[in-house]
């Protein structure tokens, strides 16, 4: 099993969630994090006003999928995701070694499934 | 066969207790009987224990008021003089109850600790509870007297800690009155603010009717108050089996069922009960709150007070809001003995006098809170009645709506006395700005009176708010200001989380429904106003660093002049001139059409030709396709045509080459691209030999440009060669090139004045496509020989050219191709 880390803007977030649902993906976790990669901080001003802004706004989706299951997924997203333009964020996947439904104590993909 | 002990059999008769009653029905009589039963068991153990001589038993806390709960401890102070002994005597009389598993809260103190254990408020208010059980009458008067002694010594100081600590208690715990999952013991209007009272009476040595703290009415709101509670409490903790005293959101369906709600048109079940509830607990927090305000204050008693008419009430509140004064007793029974018109009807003076109180911010929402305890705010605001005590079911509400109207209309008077935040620059430009106050006030408290339970809050709010703005005779620019922060009151935070604000069109969307700076600053200011008064969730620094980046870009787009109220009228008036123009076509079709295209688009090409457009633009478009379209031109002898094709880097250069190859000279063009990247090129054209420019000149330049795209010829060489047919330029002027940074939030401009000659937009344009840059936008012009160019052109990542090297390298290049 793989876990799928993406960093996506906002406003695709529906547009992810949408994607991932169509193919299937029964669950996901969003997280509203701020960060930078090559779109650093800057600086915004407002009638004269400025003020550093040193983290974008991002939406983390990590989802976790079976092996097989991962080309299709990571297609999803970066489909959904992308605009073209800077920001557009970034996708990752590690391993993962246990996955359990807390409530049944099932394990492995029957955790993940349904 | 043992007969069992005192402490079994109590716990026998408290089951049998909890079964004689239905869960929801263990009010304050099942209470004070528990109670009792828990008094008998410990008068037994006693004896038991020798009934030993100077040691007392004492019933503290809720068990020493005869409020014993379900599952709450059974809270016992021993009082004795003799240090060697007792702890004997403890252990025979509490092993019984522990073995029994009866939860047991106790303190052993000698009548000297008592009086030093006061030091903590929560021991302190316990013993003012105290009851003596079993033992030396003698020993537990002696204890206790000191302990309401040292309240009676100073009941200010007394009332001073309960209010600091009923401050700590609602920091910690929240509201019972209106938070979704209330504490019902520690929460403020809970049972700790009912005993208060109790607490009260004995620092006053009287009861506090009799002090003249409370008001008769309101000794029997907080009896029924506390009846309620009692029951609410006594269910959660039989339901779950725990001391717990939060109505956590699983428990409320349990629970409203047991107290015998349900479901009614308009109100669940268990939002009727968290309404009755809130009720109740809003009259404790108030009275209880009210009472210590006033023993604090030394505010007791009377004193008449002339209230002659509904603005009078208004303007007494308001003149003890400015000075921080509690309303005091013969205030509330003078208003309470008015009769008041249902509705009332406004006048200046009652508009001066609610104004200032909104305006005092925290202080005036409570005097709010006092006039919706008498049942008088909705008389002055018919809309109020629909908003009352009314739960809201989302993530990021804490509060009921009227709590949550009162909270925003307080945070937004504290955004507006520049209490505010420094590390939010944008907080005190945008208060810097703002020129009608009031408006900003009433749109705060009145922006989710639509929450009525009956659908979309935003448009039936609107249309609450005018009437209500109406009612009240707020009239004018700060009535249209109040209504509209109403109606907009989602804009921003919505537009902010949801949409791409790299969108230069939703910016001049954004831009042309508020219209005008002042209403943006508004906007920004309730944006913030209203999540603050939400709860902690909903003014992170995500949100705001979105928030503050819309607002900041869309001051941008009216200091440059795209959009105002003027340009917006003009753009609305050019929609729905086209809307007329495609009358026939599906309207969703239409309307994604016009939210598809950009908007300088429909401000620069006039209705009737984007009617026409649309039929060329709407099919789904090949990769590779090119459409065109042509009409009359603006002259005789010229032409209009417009190219749609997928955009991508080059193609307006393309566009240009395969016209000059054509041999048709650009007189004007005007470049657009939509966001989903389809380019609509429009250009006014005419024939440079032959003028006739036939359908067959027209099939033989889209098939050049389809080529081209293709990859199947190359332009470069073929205008250069066509460029020798034609004659230098008639004027020789200097080539000028120009690149603006602050022209365009998303672009950078450049400007290039050339003598006209054919393919020259090609090579412009075929510059840009060399350096990597996209052209999203182009104005082109032909003033006798000369050519005004603008190109709006972004680097490969869609961002402006910021990098003096890279504008440099443009303007030579630029100048090389054009100046050879």
């Amino acid at each position: 099993m793989k876990l799928v880390t993406a960093i996506v803007k906002p406003h695709r977030i529906d547009d992810v969630k949408d994607a991932l649902r169509e193919i299937g993906v029964s669950g996901l976790t969003t997280t509203d994090v701020e960060g930078f990669g090559r779109q650093r901080g800057h600086t915004e001003v407002y009638r004269g006003a400025e003020y550093q802004v040193d983290f974008v706004p991002k939406v983390k989706v990590e989802v976790v999928v079976d092996d097989g299951d991962v080309d299709g997924v990571i297609d999803a997203i970066v489909k959904a995701a992308r605009t073209g333009k800077i920001g557009d964020g970034k996708l990752w996947v590690g391993e993962v070694d246990r996955v359990m439904r807390i409530r049944t104590g099932e394990m492995g993909p029957d955790a993940l499934s349904g | 066969m043992s007969v069992p002990g005192p402490a079994v059999s109590l716990r026998e008769g408290l089951g049998a207790l909890e079964r004689a009653y239905t869960l929801g029905h263990h009010g304050p009589a099942v209470a004070r009987r528990r109670a009792a039963l828990v008094d008998a068991c410990l008068v037994e153990l006693f004896d038991r224990a020798g009934a030993p001589a100077h040691v007392a038993l004492v019933a503290t806390g809720g068990y020493g008021r005869m409020v014993q709960l379900p599952a709450s401890d059974i809270d016992l102070l021993v009082v004795h003089d003799d240090a060697a002994s007792i702890a004997v005597i403890v252990d025979a009389l509490l092993y019984p109850l522990w073995d029994a598993g009866l939860p047991v809260g106790h303190a052993v103190r000698t009548a000297a600790e008592c009086l030093a254990a006061t030091e903590r408020l929560d021991a302190w208010t316990a013993m003012l509870d105290g009851r003596l059980v079993a033992g030396d009458e003698t020993l537990a008067a002696r204890a206790p007297a000191p302990v309401r002694a040292r309240a009676r010594e100073d009941p200010a100081g007394f009332a001073r800690r309960l209010w600091d600590a009923a401050g700590a208690g609602r920091e910690r715990f929240g509201s019972s009155a209106h938070l979704l999952e209330p504490d019902l013991k520690e929460g403020s209007g809970g049972l700790r603010d009912v005993a208060s009272l109790g607490w009260l009476a004995a620092a006053l040595g009287t009861d506090p009717e009799g002090a003249g703290v409370v008001r008769a009415r309101e000794r029997a709101a907080v009896d029924a108050g506390e009846a309620f509670l009692v029951r609410a409490r006594s269910a959660i903790q039989l339901l779950t089996g725990r001391r717990t005293d939060r109505l956590v959101t699983e428990l409320q369906p349990d629970v409203a069922r047991e107290m015998g709600f349900v479901d009614e048109p308009n109100l669940l079940a268990t939002d009727g009960l968290m309404r009755s509830l809130f009720e109740h607990a809003r009259n404790v927090e108030h009275v209880s709150g009210l009472a210590v305000a006033r023993v604090m204050a030394g505010a007791t008693g009377g004193g008449s007070v002339d209230i002659g008419d509904p603005a009078a009430i208004l303007e007494a509140l308001a003149d003890a809001a400015d000075q921080g004064q509690v309303p005091s007793v013969g205030l509330l029974d003078a208003i309470e003995d008015l009769a008041v018109p249902d509705p009332v009807a406004w006048d200046a003076r009652t508009r001066a006098a609610f104004l200032r109180l909104l305006r005092t911010g925290e202080r005036g929402s409570a005097m709010f809170d006092v006039l919706d305890r008498m049942g008088l705010l909705a008389r002055f605001i018919p809309a109020w009645a629909g908003v009352r005590c009314r739960p809201q079911r989302d993530p990021y509400h804490r509060s009921t709506v009227d709590a949550h109207l009162l909270a925003a209309a307080a945070r937004m008077a504290d955004l507006l006395a520049g209490s505010g935040d420094a590390e939010d620059p944008l907080e005190v430009a945008t208060v810097a700005h703002v020129e009608r106050p009031d408006a900003l006030l009433l749109g705060a408290l009145l922006h989710d009176v639509g929450k009525t339970g009956k659908g979309g809050h935003v448009p039936i709010g609107t249309a609450i708010a005018r009437d209500t703005l109406d009612e009240m005779g707020v009239a004018g620019a700060d009535h249209d200001l109040a209504v509209f922060m109403v109606e907009e009151h989602l804009l921003l935070p919505d537009t902010a989380t949801r949409r791409d604000l790299s969108d230069e069109d939703l910016l001049l969307d954004v831009a042309a429904r508020i219209g005008t700076p002042e209403r943006l600053a508004g906007l920004y200011l309730l944006a913030k106003a209203d999540a603050l008064a939400t709860g902690p969730a909903a003014w992170t620094p995500w949100r705001e660093t979105l928030v503050r980046e819309l607002v900041a870009k869309v001051q941008r787009v009216f200091d440059r002049g795209q959009m105002g109220e003027e340009l917006a009228a003009h753009l609305a008036e050019r929609t729905e001139r086209l809307r007329e123009l495609l009358h026939g076509e599906p309207d969703d079709r239409i309307e994604r059409f016009i939210l598809r295209v950009p908007r300088s688009y429909l401000l620069a090409v006039d209705p009737g030709r984007v009617a026409e457009h649309f039929r060329i633009v709407m099919p789904p478009l090949g990769r590779n396709e090119v459409r065109t379209a042509s009409t009359a031109g603006s002259r005789a002898g010229t032409y209009e045509v417009v190219v749609v094709a997928s955009d991508r880097p080059g193609l307006l250069s393309w566009i240009a080459g395969a016209l000059a190859i054509g041999g048709i000279s650009i007189l004007a063009a005007q470049a657009f691209t939509t966001e989903d990247r389809t380019a609509i090129d429009v250009f006014e054209v005419e024939g440079a030999f032959e003028p006739e420019i036939t359908e067959a000149r027209w099939r033989a330049f889209r098939s050049t440009l389809r080529r081209t795209i293709e990859g199947s010829i190359s332009l470069e060489h073929r205008v250069r060669e066509k460029g020798r047919h034609y004659p230098r330029p008639r004027v020789s002027s200097p080539v000028t090139v120009r690149a603006l940074n602050d022209v365009s939030e998303f672009s950078t401009v450049i400007e290039v004045g050339a003598p006209d000659r054919i393919g020259l937009l090609h090579d412009i344009t075929r510059t840009f496509a060399d350096l990597h840059l996209g052209v999203h936008l182009a104005k082109v012009a032909t003033f006798d020989g000369r050519v005004v160019d603008a190109f709006y052109v972004r680097d490969e990542l869609g961002r402006k050219v910021t990098e003096p090297g890279l504008l440099a390298g443009v303007e030579s290049a630029l100048r090389e191709r054009l100046e050879t």
